[in-house]
């Protein structure tokens, strides 16, 4: 009675851990077949999300979003440039996305890993294209003066999911920023105008302001496994089924973006529909906790 | 519901495809693949022994170069590079080979629009003619929006830049031989239906994606039966499809 | 789409550069403030918190002022390929910056000795016998720079090797002390550093009371020295103990 019988199941005779490390994928299955994920989340559930803005001072607008352990920290630092000739009335945004040794043991430092620069790119396709920032809204003096938005994302706390907590992440820091009060000095350079010590110039920008943010883009990523759709996996669940769809949808459930990177399983039209419902509602949870983090601020 | 493409070309027409394999003598396999004037040579390398770092040593694994037409590659060719190696990892029968790397480089000669579709394309010609062990090829295919929400296929450049939306959509190919597993429909969909690889840009409507995957599809059947057709000459000629 | 690929535009930051600020003391004078309102003696608070990265064997963050740091340990873990065979184990430390740390985007990638100093402060405090042929990996990210922060490093680098159960003589605290002038400043801010005359800098086991760094820089005076370092022990003392309580805390809070 001691043999494993004879589908070759240890499941009983082992203790969890070892039989979690022995055998993922069945380890997983077993659970998905009760719809029930290791960490008791429903399949379509996302884990808990928290926002927190202006957690960096030196930046003009930063944010720390958490999704589950997963933690991005997201600031904006406004320089000035020239705007280019063909776009003379518009600033410019650039995002970069970094993933420091500290955030996970497969990071090391001098080796930089291979998802950041895929991560970084989707970011600035989702956020340019959504149109969430009106470039003319960052311009100063017009072909002359225009605001380079530097937008920096840094994981600190890899455990999957990473696109869509740094999507989260740049969002809020978006909605945090506020653009500072500058004039233009002698030498034709734009300087910040501090107090009312300078008042003397004509302040280009004339009082903080914050920047409207037209449709915000949200985003959720599924797992595809067999007939099963998990939302917002984790490092452990990304590792073992390597379907992932992500759907980017913004606040006028418009599609951004469906980016389904290969992976074993094919996606046909119902699971596409499927994470796309689940997206829909994922994207009504984070506008209200991206709200009640604003609300948050301003009470403050 | 009409469009004006600078080509004379109807929304739903591709531009003459052309593919010829074995043209390199130094790789284990290698293809070209043009669609109109967009071109991209593929070469296979391997299977290699051993797996990189950080790679599952039980399965093959996959490695894939792009080289640019001109200049260093950056955030835009890593991306393709990883969509272009789940994808084929996707496609390929990784259990036969395992502990092993096969290499693809994938050299851009001319961009002119649907550039990812056609890399894939050629990618996995050359995966056959190398005789890489696969599960069935890919066809890959651009689908464009219009501001007026009518979808065109096989955009050029100018047509991507111009349009408001567009996705490259990877189909696997249709399949004629009876698997052993029964009938090759999963979910009451055929198994062409099911979507490989999809990216998309610019934002559309939920139906405009759902109207794309179907001209998509259409379009797939298409490409693939001219796949079928140029693997069945076994000389490599090129042959011309519309 | 706005992104233009390929071309990087030069930009500047409208922040006045503060070589045009006036020095925030007058030399000879020995009543001004310190621009947070300290005593000459007095630290920031700290605040500590271990198991911040989820992901990594142990971890702390740390905050004192404007200066946040977080560090992550991750092994004893195999070392690298090319590796000779050691009886002892490896440390292998590493410090980066955020771009947006320091007031001005991307200034703080210049601190490469910060690695190697943040691994001699630690080395003389690890059990290094306790784990043969292994490395242990530090790795230092600094939020914001507020000035101070390799101290800061180094008391949050030796918590989050608590954290991962890293044997070890005693915590490691660290203190520095600028030389403005005539004053001798205890835990500088950035605005002091970039006046600062000298600094010292002292890392210490304080329940051992052993030194396992000291380094100045400038110029000094040797009773100058004398009092620097003293207060410097002192302060390490202080921090030890809250750097204790926050272990303590840690512990109490995971038995319940």
């Amino acid at each position: 009675m001691g043999l494993p019988n004879a589908s070759g199941d240890l499941s009983t005779e082992v203790e969890v851990d070892a039989f979690r490390r022995l055998f993922p994928l069945r380890f997983f299955e077993k659970h998905l077949l009760e719809s029930i994920r290791p960490d008791a989340r429903p399949l379509g559930r996302a884990r808990d999300t928290t926002i927190a803005l202006g957690a960096v001072a030196s930046a003009n607008g930063s944010a720390l979003a958490k999704i589950g352990s997963t933690t991005m920290l997201a600031a904006i630092k406004m320089e000035v440039m020239t705007p280019s000739m063909e776009t003379p009335d518009e600033g410019c945004i650039a995002i970069d996305f970094h993933m420091p040794p500290i955030c996970s043991p497969i990071v090391r430092p001098g080796r930089p890993a291979e998802a950041a620069p895929v991560v970084a790119k989707q970011l600035s396709d989702t956020i340019l294209s959504s149109g969430m920032i009106n470039l003319k809204e960052l311009s100063l003096v017009s072909g002359k003066a225009a605001w380079m938005a530097y937008l920096d994302i840094y994981c600190l706390d890899a455990d999957g999911a990473l696109f869509d907590a740094a999507l989260l992440a740049a969002v809020a820091a978006f909605s945090h920023l506020e653009i500072p009060v500058v004039s233009l000095n002698d030498d034709g350079k734009i300087v910040l105008s501090e107090g009312q010590g300078l008042s003397d110039r004509e302040p280009v920008n004339k009082e903080k302001r914050k920047v409207n943010l037209g449709s915000i883009p949200f985003s959720l990523t599924c797992i595809l496994h067999k007939n099963h759709i998990l939302a917002d996996p984790t490092s452990e669940e990304e590792s073992i089924m390597e379907t992932f769809v992500t759907v980017v949808l913004d606040s006028s459930s418009q599609l951004v973006s469906l980016y389904k990177p290969g992976g074993p399983v094919l996606a046909y039209t119902s699971a596409i529909q499927d994470c796309i419902a689940l997206t829909r509602q994922r994207v009504k949870e984070l506008r209200k906790i991206l709200e009640e983090a604003i609300s948050g601020m301003e009470v403050d | 519901m009409e469009i004006d493409r600078e080509d004379g070309r109807s929304q739903n027409q591709l531009r003459p495809l052309a593919c010829s394999r074995n043209i390199l003598h130094r790789a284990h396999g290698s293809a070209s693949w043009s669609q109109g004037d967009t071109k991209v040579l593929a070469a296979v390398y391997g299977p290699k022994a051993g797996t990189k770092k950080n790679e599952n040593p039980e399965k093959a694994c996959i490695e894939v170069i792009w080289k640019p037409k001109t200049g260093q590659i950056g955030k835009l060719e890593k991306e393709y590079e990883m969509i272009l190696k789940r994808t084929l990892q996707s496609i390929c029968i990784l259990t036969v080979n395992p502990n092993t790397t096969t290499s693809v480089m994938i050299q851009v000669v001319n961009d002119d629009g649907a550039l990812l579709p056609s890399a894939i394309n050629a990618a996995c010609m050359a995966l056959v003619d190398a005789g890489i062990p696969m599960r069935h090829l890919a066809v890959s295919i651009c689908c464009c929006v219009a501001r007026s929400g009518l979808v065109i296929l096989d955009p050029t450049k100018l047509e991507e830049q111009k349009m408001k939306a567009f996705a490259y959509l990877v189909f696997p190919n249709s399949v004629h031989s009876v698997l052993p597993e029964g009938s090759p429909s999963v979910q009451g969909e055929p198994i062409e239906n099911g979507i490989i690889t999809s990216v998309t840009h610019g934002t559309m409507s939920v139906d405009d994606y759902f109207y794309c995957l179907e001209r998509g599809r259409a379009a797939s059947t298409k490409l693939s039966d001219f796949l079928r057709r140029n693997l069945q000459q076994q000389s490599t000629n090129s042959s011309k499809a519309g | 789409m706005a992104a233009k690929p390929g071309s990087a535009p030069t930009t500047y930051s409208p922040n006045v550069g503060q070589k045009n600020r006036p020095p925030i003391f007058k030399d000879n004078d020995l009543d001004w403030v310190r621009p947070d309102g300290r005593g000459f003696h007095q630290c920031r608070p700290a605040f500590f918190r271990t198991g911040a990265v989820n992901s990594a064997s142990g971890s702390a963050y740390a905050e004192l002022g404007n200066t946040k740091v977080i560090v992550s340990v991750f092994g004893p873990r195999e070392s690298k390929k090319a590796m000779m065979y050691s009886d002892t184990g490896r440390l292998n430390c590493n410090v980066s910056y955020t771009t947006f740390a320091t007031p001005v985007r991307g200034q703080g990638l210049d601190h490469k000795e910060f690695s190697s100093m943040l691994h001699k402060a630690l080395e003389g405090a690890i059990m290094l016998e306790t784990f043969p042929k292994t490395t242990v990996d530090v790795f230092a990210l600094v939020l914001e720079s507020g000035g101070s922060d390799l101290p800061v490093v180094i008391s949050c680098a030796s918590l989050a090797l608590a954290d991962a159960g890293i044997m070890m003589y005693d915590l490691v605290a660290a203190v520095s002390v600028a030389c403005l002038g005539k004053n001798l400043v205890i835990d500088p801010i950035l605005e002091e550093e970039s006046f600062q005359d000298g600094s010292l800098m002292l890392t210490c086991m304080p329940s051992r009371y052993e030194v396992t760094q000291l380094t100045f820089t400038g110029e000094w005076s040797t009773p100058d020295i004398n009092e620097a370092m003293q207060l410097c022990l002192d302060a390490c003392k202080k921090l030890g103990k809250v750097m204790r309580t926050c272990l303590k805390d840690a512990a109490s809070a995971s038995q319940e």
